[in-house]
């Protein structure tokens, strides 16, 4: 079978199936929305298990190392994947085998071969825009409500001639054999939760804010700094199971927001100066050899509290004023605090349920299901449908790599 | 407005015999409005919630009865009192639900002649002036909107909660109010209780509820308190007056009735909403009132 | 309550456990059978109610304790408890609960039980009395007010008897009458 696989969406788990299926000489078309590939994962600073810095420093842009500078860089690399970035998927018909699919590919302002990212442009107007010295494509972008005289310049003195400030959308149609549902998670925004007054104070945020904020490539170059301000935070509270594990939002548990929280406790603790972090939770998991995160932040001195958050007042110095009910100690204890850090639920992605409805599948909390909930094929999603990473609900990044790479087997396997 | 809405007013015990005031001034509004306000026959207290707390079978009958009789009348329940109004939806709520005490609550009921079905809805004032006239005829008749005053606005739990049971949200004071011109007051324990049902328990524990509450929407920048509950109201009025004996605190927080504050600004006058019957002087609220 | 004998001897450990074989089992089941009680064990004792009430601090009993006393079968305990009868109703343990166990509806249930057995705060029969002889909780003295306000001194349509006859029928007379 000659038709190329479409992967729908560029982050961990699908690059990872995106690439295995290029190798094994399978064409694939990676599908992304935005304009830089990595999905959630980009916005990490280190990812567990293995503590990798998930920002690759500049040199592997040519020499693959860390497996997700590889992955980056095989997606330019390898002939037989086609990277579609800004692109939405419009419409699915077609039977299974031979799908149809209506796509849109947002205009295209930069060429990404012929970028070399050069920094002239930058120079010459703020509607061009470095993401990361990492990001794939390795190319600027440019945002067209930003667009100057400076712009204009911009386009004519770029010695590659990469710049084509009157690009248009495309709209085209491709043939498919396969669909990879690969559209990651969505971190909650956690307004709905009222007691915890995210969104209405700056220095109220989610994990995945402090983990832009702590990364080396953040404004503040990595340091701990409260939103309100931009001074350093010396005093973290953070609490587990905002929205998760909730009749009330999500019934699930989020399954790695409590690894993701002993991490950036742990990261504050010993690798910036006097920071002391608190964490209000209910009950920690850390399955299996997450457990070594857990006693590692004790060891470094994150104070665990065992409750509930009973009530946040904001203080004129933007501090927070947090008290919190202690069922260990049965009392309630007040705290005055930089940044208060909500351990968000993750939720399906936005325009989930249209593509679960497009392709008549199931699905189970917002998230894709498999198509036999009993079989051990749980990437399985339909006929010549598959699923892998956290568009199958909350999963940590091994496993997402694992699920991937479970695709590609069955689909290997269907063509043998 | 096309038709003119008739409701079944039920008023319940508190507000006839403390809030004569509340009342007149909601009737004037609702004529203002041309909504049509029936007094309801033959009806009575709530029994909220002590009834509730003790014999919950006779607590159901009683507000079925007020739900089946209005039901024969055909109109929606409005209440000004958010402890008739937390009773009768509760009971709406759960007897809706639970076919096996329906069926022996009717069995009581059977015997005046009357039935709860679950044809109408019982609804608090405030809701049915959001729902059914809607903030923007409301504006169009405010002819003397306050001056951007700060208004904090106790809702009052039973207003608010159960929210599957209340169905009430608190962006519909929030908006009523600031048809009136009014700013609301923002502060952190928007949510606590105003303490009026501890205080056959334990009277002191209910002070420092109501003293609490007051504190924070002082600190907060309110000049005013607004209440849509005969019970809230004396707790955060009323109680008011006590506090300089107790807590050597002086908090001189007006607090007035919801449809007051809405009748000022549409052009009533003083003696209109009795303002002379609110406990701590309310007359400073005239000052903000312009045109 | 009546005083079980203590076996001879000294203690066999220094912590003096509560009996589970003493606890009534059917306790939870009975609750669970209640109005809104359904949600019950659903509760994993997370503390969200206690984080969320207003006055827990000075319970003996907190929310979630009561809870677990419930699920574990501690029912005198809980029927006997001050804090059923301080809850304020005020619904915020209810509301935040991520399991949804309605908390103050289950309080409420409580206090019923406690009522069936003449636990009763002496000021609450105080107000059944009123409510069964007055049928109702307030009642209008200071008429001048209402005609002030150009309203009828007396309360149109009120009927004091439905509700007065209700009671008759119930548990609040037993109450009172078992109260005086």
């Amino acid at each position: 079978m000659s038709n190329p696989v479409l992967v729908i969406g560029a982050g961990v788990a699908g690059m990872t199936a995106a690439v295995e299926l290029a190798d094994s000489g399978i064409k694939a078309i990676l599908v992304e929305r935005k304009e830089t590939v990595g999905g959630n994962a980009l916005d990490l600073y280190k990812a567990f298990p293995t503590d990798d810095c998930f920002y690759c420093f500049e040199g592997n842009r040519w020499r693959p190392g860390i497996r997700k500078c590889f992955y980056r860089s095989a997606l330019i690399d390898q002939p037989n994947i086609t990277l579609k970035m800004n692109s939405e998927i419009d419409e699915i018909s077609g039977a299974p085998g031979q799908f149809k699919v209506k796509l849109t590919k947002g205009p295209e302002y930069i060429h990404p071969r012929k970028c070399t990212m050069c920094g002239l442009c930058l120079e010459k107007s703020k509607a061009f825009h470095l993401l990361s010295p990492q990001c794939q494509p390795q190319a600027v972008v440019f945002n067209p409500e930003k667009t100057d005289d400076g712009a204009k310049q911009a386009e004519e003195e770029c010695p590659t001639k990469a710049i084509n400030l009157n690009a248009q959308p495309v709209e085209e149609t491709i043939q498919v054999s396969d669909i990879i549902i690969a559209t990651g998670y969505h971190e909650l925004q956690p307004i709905n939760v009222d007691e915890y007054k995210y969104g209405k104070y700056p220095n109220i945020i989610t994990q995945l804010e402090l983990a832009k904020i702590i990364d080396p490539n953040s404004d503040s170059g990595g340091v701990l700094v409260r939103p309100s301000d931009g001074k350093p935070a010396k005093r973290v509270m953070m609490v587990q199971c905002v929205g998760s594990r909730d009749e009330n939002y999500y019934p699930y548990c989020s399954k790695i927001c409590c690894i993701f929280a002993l991490k950036h406790a742990s990261i504050l603790t010993q690798e910036r100066d006097d920071v002391r972090v608190s964490v209000v939770y209910m009950d920690i998991r850390t399955y299996e050899r997450y457990e070594r995160y857990y006693r590692r932040s004790r060891e470094s001195g994150v104070e665990f509290l065992r409750g509930r958050v009973s009530l946040v007042q904001p203080r004129e110095d933007d501090t927070l004023d947090i008290t919190v009910y202690d069922s260990l100690l049965n009392k309630y204890l007040k705290f005055t605090v930089d940044l208060f850090v909500l351990s968000s639920a993750l939720e399906p992605p936005e325009g989930m349920d249209k593509l679960i409805e497009t392709l008549g599948i199931k699905s189970a909390s917002g998230f894709v299901a498999a198509a036999d909930p009993a079989s051990e094929d749980e990437v399985v999603i339909g006929d010549h449908i598959y699923a892998c990473g956290t568009a199958l609900g909350p999963a940590e990044v091994p496993e997402s790599v694992t699920q991937a790479r479970a695709v590609v087997s069955k689909i290997l396997q269907s063509r043998k | 407005m096309s038709e003119m809405p008739v409701y079944n007013l039920y008023m319940g015990c508190s507000v006839p015999a403390n809030y004569p005031n509340y009342e007149a001034a909601m009737i004037k509004v609702a004529e203002a409005f041309d909504i049509q306000l029936e007094y309801m026959e033959g009806v009575g207290c709530c029994g909220s919630p002590n009834l509730r707390s003790i014999d919950y079978m006779a607590w159901l009958t009683v507000n079925a009865r007020t739900l089946a009789i209005a039901e024969k009348n055909g109109h929606d329940i409005v209440t000004p009192c958010n402890g008739c109004f937390g009773s009768l939806k509760d009971v709406y709520h759960f007897l809706k639900h639970d076919a096996n005490h329906r069926k022996q609550v009717n069995t009581i009921l059977k015997k005046e002649g009357l039935e709860f079905k679950g044809t109408i809805t019982p609804r608090h004032f405030v809701e049915a002036l959001y729902t059914d006239i809607g903030i923007t005829e409301i504006q169009k008749k405010v002819t003397k909107p306050l001056d951007g005053v700060g208004i904090a606005i106790h809702y009052g739990c039973h207003l608010l909660r159960p929210a599957d049971v209340t169905e009430f949200k608190r962006e519909y004071l929030n908006e009523l109010i600031e048809a009136t011109g009014a700013k609301v007051i923002e502060y952190p324990i928007w949510k606590q209780c105003c303490g009026a049902t501890v205080l056959p328990v334990d009277e002191n524990l209910g002070i420092r509820l109501a003293r609490d509450k007051l504190k924070s929407m002082k600190e907060n920048g309110a000049e005013f308190v607004t209440v849509v509950c005969p019970a809230c109201g004396n707790q955060l009025d009323l109680q008011q007056l006590g506090l300089k004996e107790s807590y050597g605190e002086e908090y001189n927080l007006p607090v007035l009735l919801y449809p007051q504050i809405l009748g000022l600004a549409i052009g009533m006058d003083e003696e209109e909403v009795g303002l002379s019957m609110n406990r701590v002087p309310a007359a400073p609220i005239l000052d903000h009132l312009s045109g | 309550m009546a005083e079980t004998k203590e076996p001879a001897g000294p203690p066999v450990t220094l912590t003096e456990p509560i009996e589970m074989s003493k606890l009534d089992v059917k306790f939870r089941e009975e609750i669970h059978s209640m109005p809104n009680g359904e949600e019950l064990s659903a509760c994993f004792a997370c503390s969200t109610c206690t984080a969320a009430c207003p006055i827990a601090n000075i319970w003996k009993y907190k929310p979630h304790q009561l809870i677990r006393m419930i699920l574990l079968g501690m029912r005198d305990e809980v029927l006997s408890s001050d804090e059923i009868w301080l809850c304020l109703t005020c619904f915020q343990c209810q509301e935040r609960c991520p399991q949804k166990v309605r908390v103050t509806d289950i309080f409420f249930d409580c206090k019923n039980l406690a009522a069936e057995e003449g636990k009763i705060p002496a000021n609450i029969i105080g107000l059944a009395k009123e409510l069964l002889e007055k049928g109702q909780l307030y009642t209008v003295t200071a008429d001048w007010e209402r005609e002030d306000m150009g309203l009828e001194p007396e309360v149109p349509g009120l009927s004091v008897d439905a509700l007065k006859n209700i009671l008759k029928e119930t548990r609040t007379n037993k109450i009172v009458d078992s109260g005086e």
